[in-house]
């Protein structure tokens, strides 16, 4: 039996996993809803439209290199640098998914009420189900070895834990990610430039800025960040038509947590929601569902602004 | 239980002895498998027409889950009753006159609203659903319109002692909950024995149907080992993320865990078990987790003591090498879209069309015409008949009632897939409490 320390820390390291993923997903939906001021409910479904594409993509790609061996660090090194490479093509994809439905969908509707938007990307998360259906079909699908190739790798054996290393794996680029939003938002001079349109919008014209260039790369960003995220989410589990409700659903809560439309929040909010939700399985299941909305709830009566307030001043 | 091995083909038989075996009519003997049997032979028998049944279609309505992660159960169950209709109509239909169209509807959405439209287009008999819930609403609706319907999926305990106590007009095929469950707590005890099960833990769906399955096994379990359970997770339907509970039941290294998962959430579930090394902290038994047969990760499963049930079918037993009824349902099935290996789901809307089909042409033997929906309920209680997975009785409390199987699940490269390895055989009287008696009581009256 394993001691009540490693459980802690493993069932740990699962909320953090999880975790990470759900940030990719509401790091998007934030910065969407921060720049542009839409609340994009078809996100979710970005998020599982990237799950079946990235299907096809890791079958090319496991179909081209073998699963590492045993002891093999150059097959490897080449096989995980395949599987990096599928997710990014996989994000890729979703840019210019991402491009279409700003550019033709949103973009006319931005003067008018938010219940239109609503609307309107409630229309677009059925009509991307109903896409996703058409393409791949209704039942599920799977990639096959990419999760046991990656599981071969050995990582936190080496620490006297048993952790799957594909969830190291997880972490570690959710990690990068996070590392290379905040880098791209507070260093780059096209982050600066989408910061100070989040902050203010007629100033940013002004001075020259073109703002349907921002919401269109600002959609198309938040259109990646999912993508990547349903292939990060594919291995261990399959792709589903279903699979896009409860990302999104959660997402809400990691914004409100973490602030509308604040990057830093999302990142707070979903290590927080991650982590909660797990110990709350292990230690109280029945918590499982209420314990983020709970947190949620006191955040709404405490600080209603959330944790880190709204985009723009700090990334 | 009975051994897999026990278990022989009954050789040669000739026409009339087949009929006679198998309910008297060609219908019966096609449903059964064996309508090679009856090839070149324009002899009428028993559930031929005479002139006083009308050519006029029957209409069929079906509800089961035809997409989304329910539909890999769902679409099965919906090949299994077309291949019925379609040997039913090979050999001219019921009473050789009335061929049956069948119309499938999606329960995903409104089901009883779709139930209504089958009633209200005039259908003749409904089967159906897949899922406890829209089972526990249409039944009673089922009772008001007076038409039967023929459950495919097995559902919970309660339809029939507190949903709908006294049916007349509603009846279903499948194994239910307790039969699942208890023959699993008995695997368990066949495979590890009463002595070396002290723990158990749960790995089930988070709704009503994990919970149920988790409590009756928990009851039997109790019963027959007196183990205690050490723990109890319930993810959520389609979950993507298990670890938590996966890490949960490594820290307790139960002697048993028992699951009910399904479908997609089967395979999700075993890679992720096999990921986090469960398979060597545990033996894992579960009631339908050959419902993914084609669908279980080999590298996964490989070398490990993972056990199912298959609730009243598995496709090679008997063997198909020897058992030609099995055989050509097999190479049948796999003609078929989206069925890669035929599981217990494929057999509930075969068998559920069948105990409907031979039910009405024993009525019309009795009758000399087409029978009325009550009458044909009448008929129903009590009636025996075959399918390729055997001999199977509408008990007189309108539940299926039919031999249970379960075996290790085993990767088969050849196959693609699933299969189950040393099966083993439980009879209802081992699984299932007799007419007239709860299910609660049953287990009650065990001795611990």
């Amino acid at each position: 039996m394993a001691s009540g320390l490693e459980t802690l820390v493993v069932q740990t390291l699962n909320g953090l996993q999880f975790g990470f993923v759900l940030f990719l997903v509401a790091s998007g939906l934030t910065v969407i809803l921060g720049i542009l001021d839409v609340l994009n409910l078809a996100h979710g479904e970005l998020f599982a439209f990237g799950a079946y594409a990235s299907v096809g993509i890791f079958g090319y790609v496991t179909g081209a290199i073998a699963a590492p061996v045993s002891g093999g660090i150059g097959t490897t090194i080449v096989f995980v640098i395949g599987i990096l490479a599928a997710i990014v093509v996989t994000g890729l994809v979703l840019i210019p998914v991402g491009v279409v439905l700003e550019s033709v969908f949103l973009r006319p509707i931005y003067e008018r009420d938010q219940v239109y938007q609503l609307v309107l990307t409630f229309a677009l998360l059925l009509i991307i189900i109903d896409v996703t259906k058409f393409v791949w079909g209704d039942v599920p699908i799977r990639t096959n070895s990419v999760y046991s190739g990656i599981n071969q790798i050995p990582t936190s054996e080496l620490l006297g834990i048993t952790f799957p290393t594909y969830n190291v794996f997880a972490i570690v680029l959710g990690a990068v990610v996070v590392v290379g939003l905040f880098y791209f938002f507070a260093r780059t001079k096209t982050g600066r430039i989408v910061r100070a349109t989040a902050i203010n919008r007629e100033m940013a014209t002004a001075i020259g800025v073109s703002t349907d260039r921002v919401f269109t790369l600002v959609f198309a960003l938040g259109a990646f960040l999912a993508g990547i995220a349903g292939a990060v989410r594919v291995p261990p589990t399959a792709a589903t038509l279903e699979m896009g409700t409860n990302p999104l659903v959660l997402s809400f809560v990691v914004i409100v947590i973490g602030g509308l439309g604040s990057l830093r929040g999302a990142f707070v909010g979903a290590v927080v929601v991650g982590v909660l939700r797990s110990w709350m399985i292990s230690f109280y299941p029945p918590g499982e569902i209420a314990a983020p909305f709970a947190i949620m709830a006191v955040i709404l009566l405490v600080k209603p602004e959330g944790l880190f307030g709204t985009w723009g001043e700090t990334a | 239980m009975v051994r897999d091995a026990d278990v022989h083909d009954s050789g040669g038989i000739d026409r009339r002895g087949l009929l006679k075996a198998v309910g008297g009519t060609a219908v019966a003997a096609a449903l059964a498998g064996c309508s090679s049997l009856l090839e070149g032979d324009g002899e009428d028998g028993p559930g031929q027409a005479d002139g006083t049944v009308t050519d006029e279609p029957i209409e069929a309505g079906m509800l089961t889950f035809t997409r989304g992660a329910a539909g890999v159960l769902g679409i099965q169950a919906q090949r299994g009753a077309e291949l019925a209709v379609q040997r039913i109509n090979d050999v001219g239909g019921i009473a050789g006159r009335r061929e049956i169209t069948l119309e499938v509807v999606d329960e995903g959405d409104s089901p009883l609203d779709s139930y209504n439209q089958f009633i209200e287009e005039g259908k003749d008999v409904t089967f159906g659903p897949i899922s406890s819930g829209t089972h526990a609403q249409i039944a009673p609706e089922v009772e008001s319109n007076e038409v039967v319907n023929v459950g495919t999926d097995g559902t919970v305990t309660t339809l029939y002692e507190e949903t709908v106590p006294d049916p007349t007009y509603s009846f279903r095929f499948q194994n239910y909950d307790v039969m699942e469950c208890v023959t699993m707590a008995r695997e368990a005890v066949a495979r590890l024995g009463a002595d070396s099960i002290e723990t158990v833990a749960g790995v089930n769906p988070g709704y009503t149907f994990g919970e149920d399955e988790m409590a009756v096994f928990t009851r039997a379990i109790q019963k027959l080992t007196g183990a205690e359970v050490v723990y109890e997770g319930f993810p959520e339907l389609g979950a993507s993320d298990m670890s938590n509970h996966i890490t949960s039941v490594n820290d307790e290294e139960p002697d048993v865990t028992f699951t009910s998962l399904w479908g997609g959430d089967v395979t999700t579930f075993l890679r992720q078990a096999s990921a986090n090394d469960m398979f060597d902290n545990t033996t894992v038994v579960g009631s339908i987790l050959y419902s993914a047969a084609g669908d279980v990760p080999g590298d996964a499963i490989e070398g490990t003591e993972l056990y199912s049930g298959s609730r009243n079918f598995y496709w090679d037993h008997p063997r198909t090498g020897n058992w030609q009824p099995g055989r050509e349902l097999f190479e049948a099935a796999q003609d078929q879209d989206g069925v890669s290996i035929p599981n217990a789901h494929y057999m509930s809307g075969y068998g559920a069309v069948t105990a409907w089909a031979t039910a009405v042409e024993k009525a019309i033997d009795l009758l000399g015409s087409y029978p009325s929906q009550e009458q044909i309920a009448t008929v129903l209680e009590g009636h025996g008949f075959f399918t390729p997975a055997g001999y199977h009785v509408m008990a007189e409390d309108h539940q299926g009632m039919s031999n249970a199987v379960a075996g290790q699940m085993v990767y088969d490269e050849d196959l693609g897939g699933a299969r189950l390895e040393d099966v083993n055989i439980y009879s209802p009287s081992e699984t299932a409490p007799s007419p007239g008696t709860t299910a609660s009581d049953w287990l009650d009256s065990w001795s611990g």
